[in-house]
């Protein structure tokens, strides 16, 4: 079973995409585990790493190497993972009891001496544990790095906590239309533009219809083309400008309507290699 | 009684009538910049970035547009808005020796009026740019090229004139230009202007705008399509394109590429560009059809093609958008920039796919001849009457 069918890694293919540390090297102390196996174009880790332990390379869409004899399990690169992929784990703690460092990002935070609920990486739980340290500096970017302390034998299988706050909502619940969205909401996902920026380009540069905005401010020209963000635009070009949405001309629809990649669109309709 | 008196009116509000309007400002005109649409919303959305001398020929065009480009690095701190100027050189890549020997009688052609371009063998164009062809003979660098966001400088142009006290009078068409002493009224379907001055920078439509002071500007559109990668990893670290290019742009005889019917038929060169955004642009084709700005799949397809056939790691690559333009074409390949046999009317138009990287010398231009300051050179060979001569005959 893969992360394509489970949403969560294995262990065979965390071994086949990063490696994992030896149990030599367990033994000398804790150490990171990059569980990072999508081939994604990212590497904060590796310049996050000062002992240079963490290899990406080129292309940047390989998976992330550490050099256990150059790591130190400082844990530096734990909170510079976008992808919440990187971990720490200590074998070396005690005789019965492992600790493991994970990213968690959500509110209430653990205090230090908390009995917490360990999971592993479906999210299933897997045994009790008790948080050690909650490091929260302004570096970590907003990304809480937890510390728990638990039964050595399940190190390798936990990864987080359950959450704090039960009450959170079992699905997504869309901002509803009358709602202001705030400046600092991004709006359009692909190209990480803010209804401040989009608020500004109308404001302050002219901006009249969604395509305008496009140009002046880049959303809607990432993978999506605009098919998330097209009706948040107009809707806060209609608050600024007193339009009603009719009178705001949608982004023009350009080819192809889905992304394909340049093979596909060099040789479609030319013989064999065709697939539809 | 007309709604704004301006000393110049700029027709046009592409990257030229843009650049227009700045410099002329800049020189403390007063100015109106007026579109039927948006800022940007022609030619100058359906560009590419480039900023090129490469592939323009040696003599007067290359050293106007080294002119040009060596304005850049200045604009790029004067303006405020952000045109992510980025000067890497660009690389022609040759595709047989036969085109190896043409371009390196270019390159000596290049070299001797200053322009600072190399030859560069196979082994140097695989070091330059790894994920290349391995079977290319080699490359053209040309170090001066660069690249910047084109709409980034129209904006960034009309949005530092505005800050001169520059009007932009957009969403309003001309509709007629009347002649009066002392100058014009440009008469919109949202206002009268009244100018000393009036500038065609309409582009492809230019003869719209000419027509209604009697003027006939030769200048038609010439369709070129662009496909747009999806953010990826570098591919190539700066503009690479191939020599057939040139030969696809001036339509040289005596010389086919090795390429299929439906490549040579839409007049398809491989150019590749990366972005700030980390996606690439990959174009390019040109072919006479009307007004018409959809995108054709046959041309589509032969750009993807091409690009495979340069960069094969591109074929696993996704194309998320496909757009298509008009270039304002005159029938020489040079732009107009010239004062008319109509006092006080200028054009500056028909620079065909060199728009951007043109606009700040054009825009110059035209500030120092309404100001009646000498020009910093000769451009008699984009003299609007070289046409009229022509045809007297």
């Amino acid at each position: 079973m893969s992360i394509l069918q489970n949403g969560f890694p294995s262990l065979e293919e965390i071994r086949a995409a990063n490696g994992w540390p030896s149990e030599e090297r367990f033994a000398k102390g804790p150490v990171a585990i990059a569980e990072c196996v999508q081939e994604i174009p990212c590497n904060p880790c590796e310049a996050a790493c000062p002992m240079h332990a963490i290899q990406v390379g080129n292309p940047i869409t390989n998976n992330p190497h550490i050099n256990e004899s150059l790591c130190t399990g400082c844990g530096m690169c734990v909170a510079a993972c976008s992808g919440l992929a990187i971990f720490v784990v200590d074998k070396s703690y005690s005789d019965t009891l492992g600790k493991v460092s994970f990213p968690f990002e959500y509110l209430p935070l653990p205090e230090k001496g908390d009995e917490v609920d360990a999971l592993d990486r479906s999210g299933s739980f897997v045994c009790k544990g008790v948080v050690t340290r909650v490091l929260n500096p302004a570096r970590n970017d907003h990304t809480p790095v937890v510390t728990i302390e638990i039964p050595k034998e399940h190190v390798d299988e936990v990864r987080t906590i359950r959450r704090l706050n039960a009450a959170e909502p079992a699905v997504f619940t869309p901002v509803p239309d009358a709602e202001y969205i705030d400046d600092d909401v991004i709006v359009c996902r692909c190209e990480e533009v803010t209804a401040g920026q989009v608020r500004k380009a109308v404001r302050e540069y002219a901006g009249e219809s969604v395509t305008s905005i496009k140009r002046r401010v880049r959303c809607g020209m990432g993978l999506c083309q605009g098919k998330t963000c097209g009706k948040l635009v107009t809707r806060i070009i209609q608050e600024e400008t007193g339009k009603k949405a009719s009178e705001i001309p949608p982004a023009t629809d350009r080819p192809p309507v889905r992304p394909v990649t340049f093979g596909a669109l060099a040789t479609a309709g030319k013989g064999e290699d065709d697939n539809g | 009684m007309a709604d704004w008196t301006v000393d110049v009116a700029v027709i046009g509000a592409g990257v030229i009538g843009a650049a227009t309007t700045y410099f002329n400002a800049k020189a403390g005109a007063s100015v109106a910049l007026i579109d039927s649409g948006d800022l940007a919303e022609g030619t100058s959305s359906k560009s590419d970035g480039n900023i090129l001398v490469c592939d323009k020929l040696p003599g007067f065009d290359c050293l106007f547009a080294k002119a040009s480009q060596d304005m850049f690095e200045q604009l790029s701190h004067e303006l405020e808005y952000p045109i992510e100027w980025r000067q890497k050189g660009s690389l022609f890549l040759m595709e047989t020796d036969e085109e190896m020997e043409i371009a390196k009688k270019f390159c000596d052609e290049m070299v001797a009026c200053g322009i600072p371009m190399r030859m560069m063998d196979h082994k140097e164009i695989k070091e330059d740019e790894p994920l290349l062809a391995d079977d290319l003979p080699g490359g053209l660098e040309t170090a001066c090229d660069g690249s910047l966001y084109p709409m980034g400088l129209c904006f960034g142009l009309a949005f530092q004139a505005r800050k001169l006290g520059a009007q932009l009078l957009l969403h309003r068409t001309v509709t007629s230009i009347d002649k009066q002493d002392g100058g014009f009224v440009v008469h919109t379907t949202n206002g009268d202007i009244a100018a000393k001055n009036v500038v065609d920078c309409a582009g492809v439509w230019a003869p719209v705008i000419g027509r209604m002071v009697g003027l006939d500007i030769p200048i038609q559109a010439r369709q070129g399509q662009i496909l747009v990668s999806e953010q990826t990893f570098q591919v190539g670290r700066r503009k690479v394109h191939e020599f057939g290019y040139l030969m696809a742009k001036f339509q040289t005889d005596g010389y086919k590429r090795p390429v299929s019917e439906a490549i040579e038929r839409n007049g398809v060169a491989f150019v590749f560009e990366p972005t700030a955004s980390n996606n690439f642009l990959i174009g390019s084709s040109r072919r006479f059809a009307g007004e018409d700005i959809s995108s054709d799949i046959e041309v589509m397809q032969a750009i993807a093609e091409r690009a495979i056939r340069f960069f094969p790691i591109i074929a696993d690559i996704k194309v998320i958008r496909a757009y298509t333009g008009v270039r304002p074409f005159t029938p020489d390949h040079m732009p107009i920039v010239s004062a008319t046999p109509v006092p006080g009317f200028y054009i500056a138009a028909g620079h065909e796919g060199d728009g951007i990287g043109l606009s700040p010398i054009t825009g110059k231009m035209i500030a120092d001849m309404i100001a009646g300051n000498e020009l910093m050179m000769d451009i008699s060979p984009l003299r609007y009457s070289r046409f009229t001569e022509k045809a007297a005959q």
